[in-house]
């Protein structure tokens, strides 16, 4: 349990717009290792997805300090972060954000477009191996818009583990998804935990943070608690969202 | 109601952005303002009707050479061949234009006249304010001598006499009777001031004697000049086998008398064709802002359509404000358009040495007013229609849902990728043609005509038929005046020729001794021009090879002949050619009179510069071996011009006092005068020139900056999925890059095409229009570039985050 992946020091965001200063998170310290499934929780506004994109280096921090895999990473260059963002993170995003020009194949293939280490036909596998994790391999050529939400969302994780990524970072994933659907995410999620990936997944639906290892609550930017899930809670769910998914399948 | 509350809430809209109002409204009256200008102003000089009744079918029939139309007189043999043999036209009248010396109280004054057949007013459907028209009986050859003065020279020459009928008028130094007077404004078929009987007949006199004259008549019902011009074409045909001295390579045609069938007609269609592309520019222009604009709004919309705005009620909203756009842009275009046609009529008036046709009245008339009302109906359907589809293909529920772009995002970037293409399609087509005219203008412009032109005062003299009857007199006038001029003060070298470099003259066919002519092979033609000795060379057209004329040259009996090096070099290559022999083809008299070639000049151009005609090669002929009748003076001055022009009225009086120097000018102006219809042309294209590159540089930004902005979010996306930054920058110039080869490829050969089809007319070389194009290519593709790369830089600055929230 020691294989640390993520440490965060007294990581700080504020935004500043017109005079207003917004201190979205404060001093947040934390490490997440290899292999765990974390949540994060809070209200709306708490800072969740501020977090998330400090952890997927989609922006940077005011203050403290990131280590990714073991390198520093809080205070790297544009085309580091980019490089980064493509190897190690896999990003699900609540609005699926998929590509409407290309095609499910295309939308997949992107990230490992960028990378120079690949050629055509290892891409292709790649492609192929992570449609059919998630299911998905027989709608290869249809475009996004030709796909129910849920399905977007599966093409979605594909593209975020095709390039098998050290973390899958997911914010609000079920967000958009009707409960039914958000299941079937979710259980895909728990399928790849189960494989090893390592997971952080922004939500703020309790059943879903339930379903995780360990859930890290914020409230006003600022860690409010970080909890393990105890297995019994989490059998207690699982029994209950199995009977909710009987009912609705009836 | 709803009308106005829609139009009440485009007004809101509108004005809650002052600087956008302000800019679309702006662009649409420069897009307005210049079309609706090119269309009026070649709809008055070329097409515009003539004002009185039956215009419509009136024709004229005038000369062609080598296929070339010239709007110049025929032969009145060939009129008269016309007018039995032609079927679809009625009426035939036929005139010649002749500048007359009319004598008054205070001198002899200069008038533009016409000399035609009797029913020249009945074919204009005119009748004389007072007095009669021609009889058929004045016509005769002989008959008594009658006038039919115009109402200017009736006010002015006569001071309005109300008993001017009848009254007798001296006319080149012979007495005419005034028989009527033409209403105010009659001045067809140009600018004529007075119309005398033609009274010739062609069965009476020979074909070589005869002179030429503009065929006139009215097209039957249902027949339009190509049908009939073919028909012309047989008969002349036949007639230049029959005739080859006169008529080889000379042909007829029928035209409007405005000229919309002359050569330039080319020039003229592809301006239109840039009018409307401007045009089309601007709306494009105008229709992509109101699109980001309907972008922005997207939210409020859906929101509308939530509340159960029916989707009618939101495009009559937005049609509302192109409307409005429209329609205030076109007032303030109008505006513009009044001044600007103000401006045209003065300086059109500089094209002509008298006036300008009498039609050629600029403002804004029946058909501008329809033009307008077509461009507004028509910019308001292209500006309204972007965001009005655009609109219409909103997913509204994934609007309001969430905002995913779903399926709308796809349709965008398709619009997007048209409004760009097409941006840069119009552009370059514009940008080339106008390029290329220019370009064509400014050569016409710096010709070189052969002679050496600063500080020269030019005149016009028309000896009197009656009083200078013989070669011999003729000769002796020339002589004295020269010799008189030269030694007065303040003029230097004195040049007397029929025609200067620069001016038309007569080409008639010429033939070469020891060369066979037949029909396949007809005589060649050559400006055929009449100086004094020493003329040439005082004026700088440079001796090439031989001797100029000197005063051995001097005689009636001698018969010398000097050419342009054009025509050494096209009739006789490489070998000598001074001693050789050539002569006009048609027979003067019986016996042909051989010229011999005592020396070469350089080449002169007679006429405009640009086009076949400034190619044509040149003889010269001592003035006192072939004399004229009507003469040019060159003078150098040496002070001043008014002294000069003072110095030579005073000259011609001493020698005779009916004879009157006309259109006395510097010899610049009248070369200017070729091109300066030309210039103007030039610089009314310069103005779309320059409005088509700030219409296309800042529409392609425009629309560039907008599609790169409407992908910001994607690019968000890509870039959380780990593209670089120079990976983004890369892939939007590369679809950059392609929109510039779809729009500028194709834009490329249409206006290189245009281009093209104006370079028969204006010299314009392959090599130009392939240095335009290249140039221009490179500049789009530049706009382009710098297009993408600096919305693509702005929407880089974004941090990912920033990117993925972006609507
Ligand atoms: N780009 C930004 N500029 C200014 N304020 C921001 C920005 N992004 C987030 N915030 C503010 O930071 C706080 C946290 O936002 P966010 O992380 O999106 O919350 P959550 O995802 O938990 O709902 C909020 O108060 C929000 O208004
Ligand atoms: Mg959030």
């Amino acid at each position: 349990m020691s294989d640390v992946l993520i440490k965060l020091d007294k990581l700080t965001k504020i935004f500043h717009t017109d005079e207003v200063e917004t201190h979205a998170l404060s001093n947040i310290s934390f490490t997440i290792n290899k292999g765990e499934y974390v949540s994060i929780s809070g209200p709306s506004g708490c800072g969740k997805s501020t977090l998330l994109s400090l952890l997927g280096l989609l922006d940077t921090a005011s203050k403290g300090s990131y280590v990714l895999a073991g390198h520093d990473v809080s205070d790297i260059s544009k085309v580091d972060r980019a490089r980064i963002r493509n190897r190690q993170i896999g990003f699900i995003f609540q609005s699926f954000n998929l590509i409407s020009d290309l095609d499910v194949e295309e939308n997949v293939e992107l990230p490992l477009t960028y990378r120079s280490d690949l050629d055509s036909k290892q891409r292709k596998k790649m492609v192929k191996d992570a449609l059919e994790k998630v299911d998905m391999g027989h709608r290869a050529k249809h475009f996004p818009s030709q796909l129910s939400g849920g399905q977007q969302q599966r093409i979605a994780v594909a593209r975020a583990i095709a390039g098998n990524p050290a973390i899958i970072l997911a914010d609000e994933p079920t967000g958009n998804l009707d409960s039914k659907n958000a299941e079937g995410v979710l259980a895909l999620l728990d399928k790849l935990h189960a494989e090893g990936a390592t997971i952080c997944m922004v939500t703020h639906d309790s059943r879903s943070a339930m379903r995780t290892q360990r859930k890290i609550e914020l409230l006003d930017g600022v860690i409010l608690a970080d909890i393990k899930t105890s297995n019994r809670e989490k059998v207690a769910i699982m029994a209950e969202v199995k009977k909710i998914a009987e009912e609705v399948n009836v | 109601m709803m009308i106005i509350n829609d139009l009440k809430y485009a007004l809101r809209l509108l004005s809650k952005k002052p600087g956008f109002t302000l800019l679309t409204t702006l662009v649409m009256a420069a897009g307005i303002g210049l079309s609706i200008y090119l269309f009026s102003f070649f709809h008055t000089i070329v097409f515009k009707a003539m004002p009185f009744k039956d215009s419509d079918t009136l024709i004229q029939v005038s000369s062609s050479q080598n296929a070339a139309k010239m709007g110049s007189p025929i032969n009145l043999h060939d009129y008269y061949e016309i007018r039995t043999k032609l079927k679809g036209v009625s009426e035939f009248g036929a005139y010649r234009t002749a500048n007359l010396n009319v004598s008054g109280r205070d001198g002899a004054r200069r008038y533009s006249g016409v000399l035609a057949e009797p029913n020249i007013f009945r074919l204009t459907r005119t009748k004389p304010l007072m007095g009669r028209e021609f009889s058929n009986e004045s016509n005769r050859v002989g008959a008594e001598n009658v006038v039919v003065i115009g109402y200017d020279m009736w006010k002015n020459q006569f001071s309005g006499d109300p008993d001017i009928i009848d009254k007798s008028v001296r006319i080149n130094s012979e007495s005419y009777k005034i028989i009527g007077v033409m209403p105010e404004g009659y001045l067809f078929p140009s600018n004529t001031a007075l119309w005398l009987p033609l009274r010739e007949d062609a069965t009476q006199i020979s074909r070589v004697n005869s002179g030429n004259v503009v065929g006139l008549g009215h097209l039957k019902e249902g027949v339009t000049t190509e049908h009939l011009n073919p028909q012309v074409g047989l008969i002349m045909q036949r007639i230049a086998q029959q005739y080859p001295e006169t008529n080889s390579d000379i042909s007829a045609y029928l035209s409007s008398i405005q000229g919309a069938d002359e050569n330039g007609i080319e020039v003229i269609y592809t301006m239109h064709i840039i009018a409307i592309l401007i045009l089309i520019l601007a709306s494009i222009n105008v229709g992509n802002l109101l699109l980001s604009r309907a972008i922005e709004r997207g939210k409020e919309t859906a929101i509308r359509v939530a509340l159960g705005a029916p989707r009618s009620r939101l495009i009559s909203q937005m049609l509302w404000e192109s409307i409005l756009i429209c329609v205030i842009g076109a007032i303030i275009g109008i505006i513009i358009l009044i001044w600007g046609l103000d401006v045209t009529e003065e300086y059109t008036k500089g094209f002509f040495p008298d006036k300008p046709p009498f039609w050629w009245i600029f403002g804004i008339d029946g058909y501008a007013v329809k033009m307008l009302v077509t461009f507004i109906l028509g910019t308001i359907i292209v500006t309204g229609l972007l965001p009005a589809w655009k609109n219409s293909s909103v997913d509204f529920n994934a609007v309001l849902r969430d905002g995913t772009r779903g399926a709308l995002g796809k349709k965008a970037g398709r619009l997007n990728s048209f409004l760009i293409i097409s941006e840069i399609f119009v552009s370059m087509t514009v940008l080339i043609a106008a390029t290329a005219m220019m370009v064509g203008n400014f050569k016409a412009t710096r010709a070189d005509y052969g002679a050496i032109t600063e500080n020269v005062l030019t005149a016009e003299i028309l000896l009197t038929e009656s009083k200078y009857t013989t070669p011999e007199k003729q000769a002796k006038f020339v002589k004295s005046i020269q010799s008189r001029l030269e030694n007065t003060v303040g003029i230097g070298d004195v040049m007397i020729a029929s025609a200067l470099p620069g001016a038309l003259t007569t080409t008639p066919a010429i033939a070469l001794e020891g060369k066979e002519y037949n029909e396949n092979k007809g005589y060649p033609r050559a400006n055929y021009i009449v100086v004094t000795p020493n003329s040439l060379e005082k004026l700088g057209v440079e001796l090439i090879q031989g001797r100029y004329f000197n005063s051995g040259d001097d005689g009636l009996d001698k018969s010398t002949v000097i050419v342009t090096d054009s025509f050494a070099h096209r009739h006789f290559g490489k070998s000598s050619v001074l001693g050789k022999r050539i002569r006009t083809a048609e027979l003067d008299g019986d016996s042909p009179k051989w010229l011999t070639i005592v020396g070469v000049v350089e080449h002169t151009i007679q006429g405009p510069s640009y086009g076949e005609k400034g190619k044509v090669p040149s003889v010269f002929r001592p003035f006192s071996q072939a004399p004229r009748n009507q003469l040019t003076i060159a003078m150098q001055v040496k002070t001043d011009r008014k002294e000069a022009t003072k110095s030579l009225r005073q000259t011609l009086l001493s020698i005779d006092s009916e004879l009157p120097a006309f259109r006395i000018e510097e010899y610049q102006e009248s070369l200017t005068r070729h091109t300066k219809a030309m210039l103007f042309i030039t610089s009314i294209f310069f103005l779309f020139g320059v409005a088509a590159v700030i219409l296309a540089t800042s529409g392609i930004y425009g629309v560039m900056s907008n599609a790169i902005n409407q992908r910001t979010h994607e690019t968000g996306v890509k870039r959380a999925l780990g593209a670089t930054e120079g990976r983004i920058t890369k892939e939007f110039l590369m679809t950059g890059i392609k929109q510039l080869l779809w729009g500028g490829i194709p834009g490329l050969l249409a206006g290189s095409a245009m281009g093209f089809a104006m370079s028969s007319i204006l010299s314009i070389s392959i090599g130009d229009l392939a240095s335009v194009a290249i140039g221009l290519f490179v500049i789009i593709g530049g706009t382009v570039i710098v297009a993408t790369y600096i919305p693509t830089k702005r929407a880089l600055k974004l941090e990912p985050s920033d990117a993925l929230r972006h609507e």
